[in-house]
């Protein structure tokens, strides 16, 4: 780690002394603006390959199951996009996001072989290091962590493929998903006796929520929605609606909840932790009205009330 | 077998007393969302469409929301018909309780359910509830003034048994929602119609049992 630390240190110290020597050298003989400009900013190369890659991101390792309560060794699956924003001569720079968590990368590229080695900074515990393959439009490769023993699946792979990402206001969860929320089972103790034995016995029962297809049928993006909308909707039905928009912006969810409807989809593509910025105006108003929605169901749906 | 009835008469009591007591305890944290005043509170939450619309929805609402708690503590001091050592205790109650309901209350709650969740059906239902809650109060003022006190006695038990649809109303919702889990508005539908018509029906089959 520290090896690579001091590498990494000493090929970032050599391209900048390679630049200050250029600097120093035109600033002594030319005034001209565009050549001190030239030498000032290091070129970048490859600037076809800058984009987002997105897709699937496996690895071995312990998963918690929601129902049993327990842990078991299986394979985890998730979505990640890497974000290549500038390529130099000596380095590269961009993102990556996974689980709504954006940690920057630096690294290189090998012409030749025409591989990435990208590393994150390891200030997390969850950074790692990229080792990846670009085959046209696609980059498969792997990753691994720094701290193998932070992170449940140390040893990941790569298959990504380079998408566009464009805001579209029109896309909906596909009416094929399964709309059933599977991270917050409520647990029911139920009794039943026993046939051989005749004793009364205890088993835990899990119950899901699902949503209805109103999530279908209305758009948070397009349409300024109404309390009349919303009055007869479930919870989960009015936080699918208020999240499309976020994932409309490319939002990356930190709740498993929400990144499992949306990867059903093929246009969702989680660009950036925090996207609250390129909200429209009435995409902003329908958000905080569907929040003043989910508060209520949230404390008094099932409360002795109205 | 007598002083058998008698304890079980007098068991009822007391667990009615009880059960009176810890409702209208859940009532009382309800009315206490509302203070201080604010337009957004609690069920207000979804009722934002009426407060801005209307400027006069929130001076109603808050006038019931007010006025109901103490029309619940009276209604229940002044029908268990004892004046605890204090003179008239059970006609000043009684007082009271007529004069929140028939000027304050019940108008009220008729404007509120003018514009009640749950669509025409719910609406229709508070409705009327507030228009029987009126007049059945109204016909047990007028009975006492009169001194006819058996008349009075009965008119009184209908009225409160409107009351008590506060109560029956949200018991019912707890229920069915944790039976059911319905859609929120299609569980009020049904509350709407259901927090008042067995109480009613519960009193009229008191009344013609002469148990009343």
């Amino acid at each position: 780690m520290k090896i690579l630390k001091l590498l990494l240190i000493s090929f970032f110290t050599m391209g900048l002394i390679a630049c200050k020597k250029d600097v120093k050298t035109t600033d002594s003989s030319k005034d001209s603006l565009t050549a001190r400009k030239d030498s000032a900013v290091v070129p970048e190369v490859y600037k076809e390959y800058y984009g987002i890659y997105t897709g699937e991101f496996a690895g071995e390792g312990r998963i918690y199951d929601n129902e049993t309560d327990e842990y078991y060794n299986g394979t985890e699956y998730k979505k990640i996009s890497l974000k290549i924003s500038k390529i130099t001569k000596d380095s590269v720079y961009g993102q990556s996001i996974v689980d709504g968590n954006q940690r920057p990368f630096r690294g290189i590229f090998n012409e030749n072989t025409k591989t990435f080695v990208l590393d994150e900074p390891g200030n997390d515990k969850t950074d790692g290091r990229f080792e990846v393959k670009l085959t046209r439009d696609s980059l498969t490769g792997n990753w691994n962590a720094f701290n193998k023993s932070s992170v449940k699946a140390p040893s990941k792979s790569l298959k990504l493929i380079k998408k566009t990402f464009v805001y579209n206001p029109n896309f909906m969860l596909d009416e094929n998903s399964d709309l059933i929320d599977w991270e917050n089972p409520k647990k029911f103790v139920e009794k039943y006796i026993d046939e051989e034995t005749g004793k009364a016995e205890n088993y835990t029962a899990s119950k899901n929520r699902i949503a209805s297809d109103a999530v279908f049928k209305l758009n948070a993006s397009k349409q300024k929605l109404t309390e009349k909308d919303l009055k007869n909707l479930r919870k989960l039905d009015m936080e699918i609606i208020k999240n499309s928009v976020f994932a409309r912006h490319g939002y990356s969810f930190k709740k498993a909840t929400y990144r499992n409807f949306f990867e059903q989809t093929d246009w969702y593509i989680p660009v950036s932790n925090n996207v609250d910025n390129d909200l429209s105006p009435m995409e902003k108003e329908n958000v905080a009205l569907l929040n003043r929605f989910i508060n209520y169901a949230e404390d008094k749906y099932d409360s002795f009330g109205r | 077998m007598y002083f058998a009835k008698k304890n079980t008469s007098l068991f009822f009591k007391i667990l009615l007393i009880i059960g009176f007591g810890y409702f209208f305890w859940l009532m009382l944290t309800i009315t206490m969302e509302y203070i201080p005043f604010n337009t957004e509170v609690s069920f207000l939450m979804i009722k934002q469409t009426e407060v801005r619309q209307r400027p006069e929805y929130l001076s109603f609402f808050y006038v019931h929301v007010y006025t109901s708690i103490f029309v619940l503590l009276f209604g229940f001091l002044a029908i268990l018909r004892k004046d605890f050592g204090l003179k008239n205790f059970h006609r000043n109650a009684g007082k009271i309780y007529i004069f929140l309901i028939l000027l304050l209350a019940a108008p009220s709650g008729i404007y509120m359910g003018i514009f009640a969740n749950g669509g025409l059906y719910s609406k229709i239902s508070f409705v009327i509830l507030g228009c029987l809650w009126w007049l059945s109060t109204f016909k047990a003022y007028h009975l006492a003034r009169q001194k006819k006190f058996k008349a009075h006695k009965q008119w009184m038990w209908r009225s409160f048994a409107l009351t008590v649809s506060a109560i029956t109303l949200r018991m019912w919702k707890v229920i069915i929602v944790y039976l059911f889990h319905p859609n929120p508005m299609d569980v009020y539908q049904i509350i709407s119609w259901l927090g008042w018509i067995p109480n009613f029906i519960l009193i009229e089959y008191l009344i013609t049992k002469k148990l009343i």
